[in-house]
């Protein structure tokens, strides 16, 4: 079968990396022709990652070994369940394009369009690339893709604070990288290899535990500020809310599950070893993950630009994920993972739509969007089924991954923080009702904000195929929990159950 | 404490040099001075890495006739070239932030960009 071929894997990085470097070449200056080219290239990546989604889901993970040198001592791409992150990675960034054909040349100068389609494909190359690579140090490399290419997405917009949010990002995601990879460094140093799975393998054999634990310590808190969890979080808001929103959908949706990817491959690495007792930590990781939970939302009901509150929504939903690595229990784990695919999909719908108005309405306020729930029905409809997706109302995406946690909470004997999760919940529920009556049910301060009309089609289109995804994810949920079952269970299997 | 310190002294170097560079990006209000905190540390991290492969009394691995092990390991030498690459290109992305920075806000200052917000 045609999804069989093996070098479909190295193409599925290969593909927008070296599209996204030639943009600027095709396009010779032109905006429209940069789009076609760069939509073009991400419907080819699209259909590479779908062949290693369908290959992963009939015979389970495979790997790649560049060159023919068979790891552990050649470069290794691994494809598993949770890889399947890049599909959800490829569409996304698919869909972001397509909704750029229209906003980038609105929201950038003319001749930076093509560069932007650079950063944007150089962005899918390298978190496709994080999520399948199988070693160490490349996980270090693609990271600093997606970061690098991340800092400079933020600074594009050229909107006067921009650089400024940009540089706060750099400094934060520098600092984290490096963090990230004196954790990889003293695992080399304890192993002697950089092949996750052999790691995997040796470092129960590992002459002292405490450098691994310092090692571990070190990665999960380079993680932590990629995935911006509470106390860490202080870049996010800012970066996303300046950024163009077709690249605030990629960076909430996507780009910080690169913590949350490196986390997973991280548990596996030390739960498989049995190295050190990761008890404490997950403990900790819990407790930060429902504060993080709470205090997004806390700040998310003070907030009036819209993008602003979408931004503190993603320090939330971060807190959700990581509430269920830290249970470490079957159904919270398999959640969490759900989640990672879910909330990408949720935040890049709520992110276009909040595109789409700021790009035909011109205002960013809730105060001056009041009524335009009137003047684009399409659009805001969509905005709302996100909104009723977020805080997990059944049957969207969101209501199930939520509900695995909490059965996880109470697998885990900790029923404490399911009751934290749904309290949670319902104090996000306050803040996107405050949108959705402003929208509909509020008077209107800017006439021309009920007449506007519904934004073109490249706008529309992928914003409800994305609110559809909601709801289809919701109804259909069953798909992706057995899909990611394997994985964890492979997870969690050294611990005994 | 201080025997196994100055056995390790190469490891107790970098992380000293990782701290130097972490207090920088805090403490330091101009952002250029925050950047080249950023780069102490990048370096510190290099420097560990590349420690981690040296073997005492060790040759370049060449395999050429006569050479004779131990050998030094080359694998963390050809990582940090990846690294300098990567911290290349940011310092030369972060210079460009803060030059723009400059352009239109007209000071570099972390405490007076913090006013103008």
């Amino acid at each position: 079968m045609w999804w069989q071929w093996p070098h479909w894997l190295p193409l599925a990085v290969l593909v927008p990396l070296g599209g996204g470097v030639v943009t600027p070449a095709v396009a010779r200056g032109s905006a429209r022709r940069a789009w076609g080219w760069a939509a073009g290239v991400s419907a080819a990546t699209v259909a590479v990652s779908l062949a290693l989604v369908i290959r992963v889901a009939r015979g389970g993970p495979f790997s790649y070994a560049f060159g023919g040198w068979q790891p552990p001592y050649g470069i290794e791409f691994r494809f598993d369940e949770v890889s399947a992150f890049a599909f959800v990675v490829a569409f996304l960034g698919a869909l972001a394009i397509v909704f750029s054909r229209q906003y980038a040349p609105h929201a950038l100068a003319e001749p930076r369009v093509p560069y932007y389609y650079t950063l944007l494909l150089l962005d899918i190359a390298g978190l496709i690339g994080f999520s399948v690579t199988g070693d160490l140090f490349n996980m270090y490399v693609f990271m600093e893709i997606v970061s690098l290419t991340g800092y400079a997405l933020v600074a594009i917009s050229g909107e006067r604070i921009a650089e400024m949010a940009a540089f706060k990002y750099l400094v934060l995601g520098a600092v984290s990288s490096l963090l990230a990879l004196f954790g990889i460094g003293m695992l080399y140093g304890v192993t002697g290899t950089l092949n996750i799975a052999d790691a995997a393998s040796r470092l129960g054999a590992a002459a002292s535990t405490m450098p691994v634990i310092v090692a571990v310590a070190l990665l999960v808190l380079g993680f932590m500020v990629k995935a911006a969890l509470f106390p860490l979080h202080v870049w996010l808001p800012d970066a996303h809310a300046i950024a163009p929103s077709p690249v605030s959908a990629v960076l909430s949706g996507l780009v910080v599950k690169l913590g949350l990817v490196g986390m997973l491959r991280l548990y596996g690495v030390v739960y498989a070893s049995r190295a050190v007792d990761l008890s404490s930590l997950n403990w900790l990781l819990t407790w930060l993950g429902a504060v993080s939970i709470v205090m997004g939302a806390f700040f998310a009901i003070f907030q009036d630009d819209i993008k602003m509150m979408l931004a503190y929504s993603t320090i939330s939903n971060i807190g959700y994920i990581v509430m269920g690595f830290g249970l470490a229990s079957q159904y919270a784990l398999v959640g969490a993972a759900v989640h990672i695919f879910n909330h990408a999909l949720i935040k890049s719908a709520l992110f276009l739509a909040a595109g789409a108005i700021i790009y035909q309405t011109g205002y960013r306020r809730l105060s001056d969007l009041r009524g335009v729930g009137r003047g684009m029905p399409l659009t805001a409809a969509a905005l709302s089924v996100g909104a009723v997706s977020i805080v997990g109302i059944p049957p969207t995406a969101g209501f199930l991954c939520k509900w695995y946690i909490a059965l996880g909470a109470f697998e885990a004997k900790r029923a404490a923080f399911g009751f934290a999760l749904v309290f949670g919940a319902l104090f996000i529920f306050v803040y996107y009702i405050r949108m959705v009556n402003a929208f509909y049910f509020q008077e209107p301060v800017h006439a021309d904000v009920t007449h506007v009309g519904d934004p073109p089609l490249s706008m529309l289109v992928p914003v409800w195929i994305l609110a559809a995804l909601c709801l289809i994810m919701g109804l259909a949920g069953k798909v992706p929990l057995t899909f990611v079952a394997p994985a964890v269970s492979r997870l969690l299997g050294p611990l005994g159950g | 404490m201080i025997g196994i310190l100055w056995d390790n002294f190469d490891y107790a170097v970098s992380v000293l040099l990782f701290l130097i560079g972490l207090y920088c990006v805090i403490a330091k209000n101009n952002l250029i001075k925050k950047f080249m905190g950023l780069n102490i540390m990048e370096t510190s991290v290099f420097a560990f890495i590349v420690a981690l492969g040296v073997v005492k009394g060790g040759s370049a691995p060449i395999m050429e006739p006569g050479a004779r092990p131990p050998f030094i390991n080359p694998i963390p030498q050809a990582l940090i070239l990846t690294g300098i690459v990567v911290a290349v290109s940011t310092t030369a992305l972060a210079l460009s932030l803060i030059v723009r920075v400059w352009r239109q806000c007209g000071t570099i200052e972390a405490d007076e960009l913090r006013e103008l917000e």
